[in-house]
């Protein structure tokens, strides 16, 4: 057996085997030093020989240390850290998190989160009177900038556990292993090994001496024919294949192609249009009212001044002005106001996907013909597990003379059972301010159980008739973020973005599963 | 969208229900959510922003009773007013409109009293628009003497009111109490300040702020009562009124009218009686729902949604929305009702015949095309928002010309749109230093970008990236997309702050400018902490176009 063993070694693993039996014992960076090997190949032939038990760890230390993250670096830069800053606001009189949220040296959530750690170390009092201070020597934020900042700014290691026990916890807690964009410290740990060499090892490397076996391959050996006198090292064929990188779709993206690709196969044409759009086309033309809680200013952003959105048709504007006032050539009364053109024009970010189902309906699109749309869309949110700041809506219109209140029904159906893979659904009346009937699909997932896919009607004869169009028009829109988390095997919306390429590449790539149904499941 | 909370012991005797068996279900017909069963309560989620109506316990129960057993009657036999209100030419700037009635013969109980509270906050936040529009006044009618007079004063007109131990002055009122401090940016433009006193210079309230604590507030045991609205909105302050009226006497009480005399001349008898009349032909009702309206029992199916007067001819229906109801602005609405009442799950779905053909965009076709060649190259496709910071793109970046901002960001984070995908890739290689290498990136995106004019225009920009490569990896991408495209590439010198001086370049397509291609300036790298050379380029898609 041995001299199978030892015919086998490779290379590296002779040379470490042959230092190690010269010194015994050593330890990583001894071995390197003393072989010559890079990390990695140090680091590949003690796992071979560990695993055929030719080597073994004598010990082995690990150490922790503190490094600043790209938060703290700025606050380096600043020369001091929120919690500080906040104190010192209110040491000199600022009494309410408003007041220092005015203070553009960090940003309001910044203030808020520092806050919320004063208070809850006690250091700072919130009571009716405001913020007061109860620990004026900062506790463990002083600690925090005196011991650690002040040492690794200048990129020196600092060991956690030179620390004392409460400031270790807040570093800690500062340094989140997500997420290292936002981190304000990086903990990284190492290990540090010593290594010896079994006695199968020494009778291994014992064998091997004089053994000369082909290792790789080469042209070389192919062409002198040295081959058929040699033998070939025998490969050990069950370790693991080392992980190569290499060019990919995202899978966030797979999902919308996967979506695209139904809906151009149910005959859908698909519908484009700008992330810019003025309120005529987002809200104005889809007969939302300019008084609409919807149309708030918190509920959409608007571009800085002076930047614009070509203006819409004047006749159309006229047109779309008069039905929301009176009826205007509908038969309706209108919604009676008095319609503003300078919050018509206003450029916002677009707010819904229907803004470019608008835009189609206005450009004499095909009768009959069925349009999508898969339209990036912005919300005024808070970012969180559940919400974007943008994020994509799949809107889509089906216009034709005899389109009635069972094809939108029909479709939905579709919808549920191709696109959601769904077991059971049900329609549930709905209200939106441009359709009339308005129905939301609720649909059976196998895994979400029931939730609401969407959202669809007729559109009221107020948006059509302004553009000219005078045949039935039903539109819908589904909502795909749960279903491409669920697909996409994610539970927090942050990460169908994620910045982090180490994590994007742990995420798997399955597009023909990507959309429910019996087919694919 | 208006959630409310409310008793079940209240509710469900209202409903004339025994259990909250099926609620949910019965809910769907009213455009209503069951947000949560409770044991003592039931909280409701209204989604029709148009029916502040069932924004109310009784407006609920009233829409579930009518959908059982049918249309009911309304405010159908009050007498003619014998009180009224005076309204001053004054108020003309500052709040014009009044709305009122009196009711007797339901004694207010607790949950009474709690739905009134509901009503007057629900309605008068968001129908009413935080009370600018509308808000709400009930009093015990026993101790007011009419006329009431509705009009103007100074703002140093004191009384005591609700809630607070002494007599305050209408200005203290606005700065020193909660709700004064809540509403005062009603009034800030004016130098006099609405008051309703009755006849013998009683003050009653100081609308739309706070009622008087002596002469204003309503507690359990009474049982006859005056109500007011007011506002800035004529149909806003009616519509409420008549809700309320109507409200009232689903729990028993006698509604009496009150005539409102304006100082012009003008008189109004309130509650409004709303008749909206609503019709639709036949021939609409079978093209919309798809079924022919002859084979249905229009009669019956607008009773459940609690319309009157309804009258089908051979070609046509008519019909009267109930008075607490204004959001049938067109026949479709009509129609809308038909269809609920036969229920969205008993319509047939079936799909349309017509057959269309599908096809992806242009440039969704050009992207899919492009990306196939950049995975060949062994790229990494990466996905970042939209909205991002002017920190990233300007700041750390350095891109020359600035993006566009958001008027009115939440964060400075998102604080404005990208019009560039390179800092989202260094922003990928800052986040990605432990991730093993190559590191071979590319995005497609929309990108909002300033043109000549004030117009703003999208474009859809291909960015690639390359950590720990040099000008050459990513020229080389480049060179063989364009190869494998038959575009003929050449690049032409520039400088840019973003690259190393000397190796950057503007991108030629066909002899067009297209885009930049770059290896990145180290000033770049170390601002966003990335500690391997990066180069990079973006152009705009469409110039890969064949």
């Amino acid at each position: 057996m041995s001299e199978t063993v030892s015919k086998d070694l490779h290379p590296l693993e002779k040379t470490l085997l042959n230092w190690l039996s010269e010194n015994d014992t050593g330890s990583d960076m001894a071995v390197m030093a003393g072989t010559g090997m890079d990390e990695g190949s140090y680091r590949r032939a003690f796992q071979w020989l560990l695993s055929r038990e030719m080597a073994y760890v004598v010990s082995s230390t690990k150490t922790v240390t503190v490094e600043l993250g790209p938060v703290g670096a700025v606050y380096t830069d600043k020369g001091t850290t929120p919690e500080l800053a906040l104190l010192e606001a209110v040491k000199s009189g600022t009494v309410s998190l408003p007041e220092i949220q005015k203070n553009e040296l960090f940003d309001r959530g910044q203030w808020g989160s520092s806050m919320g750690a004063l208070v809850k170390a006690r250091i700072l009092k919130k009571g009716k009177e405001g913020l007061t201070v109860n620990d004026s020597s900062g506790g463990v934020f002083s600690l925090i900038w005196n011991e650690v900042y002040s040492v690794i700014q200048n990129g020196k290691t600092l060991n956690l556990s030179d620390l004392d026990e409460q400031v270790a916890a807040e570093v800690s807690a500062r340094a989140p292993k997500r997420g290292k964009s936002r981190a304000e410290f990086v903990i990284n740990e190492s290990t540090s090994s010593v290594i010896g060499i079994t006695p199968l090892g020494k009778t291994a490397l014992e064998g091997s001496r004089g053994v000369n076996t082909i290792g790789i391959l080469t042209r070389e050996i192919l062409a002198s024919g040295e081959w058929k006198d040699g033998s070939f090292r025998r490969y050990q064929v069950d370790i693991p294949p080392s992980r190569i990188h290499i060019g990919r779709l995202h899978p966030y993206g797979m999902f919308l192609d996967s979506v695209r690709d139904k809906l151009q196969a149910m005959g859908f044409q698909e519908m484009k249009g700008s992330l810019a759009e003025s309120e005529f086309w987002n809200n104005d033309a889809l007969f939302m009212p300019q008084f609409h809680p919807a149309r708030d200013i918190h509920d959409a952003y608007y571009l800085e001044d002076g930047v614009e959105v070509a203006p819409p048709p004047r006749v159309l504007g006229d047109n779309v002005k008069a039905v929301h006032e009176d009826g205007g050539i509908t038969r309706g009364r209108g919604w009676e106001y008095s319609f503003e053109w300078e919050r018509s024009l206003k450029a916002i970010m677009r707010s819904q996907g229907t803004a470019l189902s608008a835009r189609t309906l206005a450009s004499n699109p095909d009768i009959p013909g069925k349009y999508f749309g898969i339209a990036k869309c912005f919300r005024y949110d808070q970012v969180d597990a559940t919400h974007l700041p943008d994020f994509f809506q799949i809107e889509g219109i089906v216009l034709g003379e005899d389109i009635n209140m069972k094809h939108l029904l029909g479709l939905l159906k579709l919808f549920a059972t191709e696109v959601a893979g769904a077991t059971e659904f049900k329609f549930v009346p709905a209200y939106f301010p441009f359709t009339e009937p308005s129905v939301e699909l609720h649909v059976k997932h196998p895994t979400l159980g029931w939730f609401e896919m969407g959202g669809a009607g007729l559109f009221r004869r107020e948006v059509c008739q302004p553009m000219g169009i005078d045949v039935p028009v039903v539109a819908w829109g589904l909502g795909l973020d749960r279903m491409a988390l669920l697909a996409l095997g994610l539970s927090d919306i942050r990460d169908l973005l994620n910045p982090d390429l180490a994590r994007l590449r742990e995420m798997k790539s399955t597009p023909e599963k990507l959309l429910g149904g019996d087919d694919n499941a | 969208m208006p959630k409310i909370e409310i008793p079940l012991k209240d509710f469900l005797p209202l409903a004339k229900m025994d259990s909250t068996d099926n609620l949910e279900a019965l809910l769907e017909s009213l455009k209503a959510e069951l947000d949560g069963l409770y044991e003592k309560t039931v909280k409701i989620e209204l989604n029709d922003t148009n029916r502040p109506d069932l924004w109310t316990a009784e407006g609920i129960a009233r829409g579930l009773r009518c959908w059982n057993t049918g249309a009911e009657t309304h405010l159908s036999c009050m007498a003619d007013p014998v009180v009224h209100i005076d309204v001053h030419e004054e108020l003309k700037q500052v709040r014009p409109y009044i709305a009122a009635f009196t009711c007797a013969g339901w004694t207010v109980d607790d949950d009474g009293l709690e739905s009134l509270i509901t009503a007057q906050e629900k309605i008068a936040s968001s129908f009413g628009k935080e009370r600018k529009t509308a808000a709400i006044g009930f009093y015990p009618l026993d101790g007011i003497s009419f006329p009431v007079s509705y009009s103007v004063t100074s703002p140093e007109t004191a009384f005591q009111p609700l809630g607070e131990e002494i007599e305050m002055t209408l200005s203290e009122i606005l700065k020193q109490t909660e709700t004064g401090t809540k509403y005062a940016s009603l009034l800030k433009d004016f130098e006099k300040y609405p008051i309703l006193r009755d006849s013998a210079g009683k003050i009653l309230s100081f609308p739309p702020v706070l009622n008087s604590q002596t002469t204003g507030r309503v507690a359990s045991g009474d049982s006859r009562l005056f109500c007011e609205v007011t506002g800035t909105d004529w149909h806003t302050v009616n519509l409420t009124a008549t809700i309320l009226a109507c409200n009232l006497e689903d729990r028993g009480a006698v509604i009496s009218p009150v005539e409102i005399r304006y100082s012009d001349g003008d008189a109004a008898v309130t509650p409004h009686i709303y008749r909206d009349t609503l019709s639709a032909s036949l021939d609409e009702i079978s093209k919309m729902i798809g079924t022919p309206a002859e084979e249905l029992d229009l009669e019956a199916l607008l009773s459940k949604m609690d319309y009157g007067e309804i009258s089908v001819s051979d070609d046509s229906v008519t019909a009267v929305m109930p008075p607490y109801r204004r959001d049938g602005i067109h026949p479709r609405d009509l129609i809308e009702d038909i269809v609920i009442a036969i229920g969205l799950n008993n319509i047939e779905p079936i799909l349309p015949s017509e057959y269309t053909v599908g096809s992806a965009a242009p440039v969704e076709s050009l992207a899919r095309s492009v990306k196939s060649l950049l995975v060949g190259a062994g790229c990494e496709e990466i996905m970042r928002p939209v909205l991002t910071s002017f920190e990233k793109i300007s700041t750390l970046t350095r891109t020359p010309v600035p993006p566009i901002r958001i008027s009115n960001p939440m964060t400075a984070e998102y604080g404005v749109v990208s019009s560039t995908l390179l800092p989202a890739l260094l922003e990928v290689e800052a986040s990605s230093g432990h991730a093993a290498f190559p590191h071979r990136l590319f995005t497609v995106g929309e990108v909002l970008c300033r043109t000549n004019s004030a117009l703003c225009d999208t474009a859809v920009n291909l960015a690639v990236s390359t950590g720990d490569g040099d000008f050459g990896a990513v020229h080389s991408i480049l060179g063989i997309i364009c190869h494998l495209r038959g575009l003929e590439l050449s690049l032409k010198a520039i400088d840019d702050t973003r690259f190393i001086p000397g190796r950057s370049a503007s991108i030629l397509i066909n002899g067009n400018e297209v885009g930049i291609l770059g290896e990145f300036h180290p000033g770049v790298l170390e601002a966003w902490g990335i500690t391997v050379p990066v180069a990079g380029f973006e152009l705009s898609l469409e110039s890969l176009r064949v």
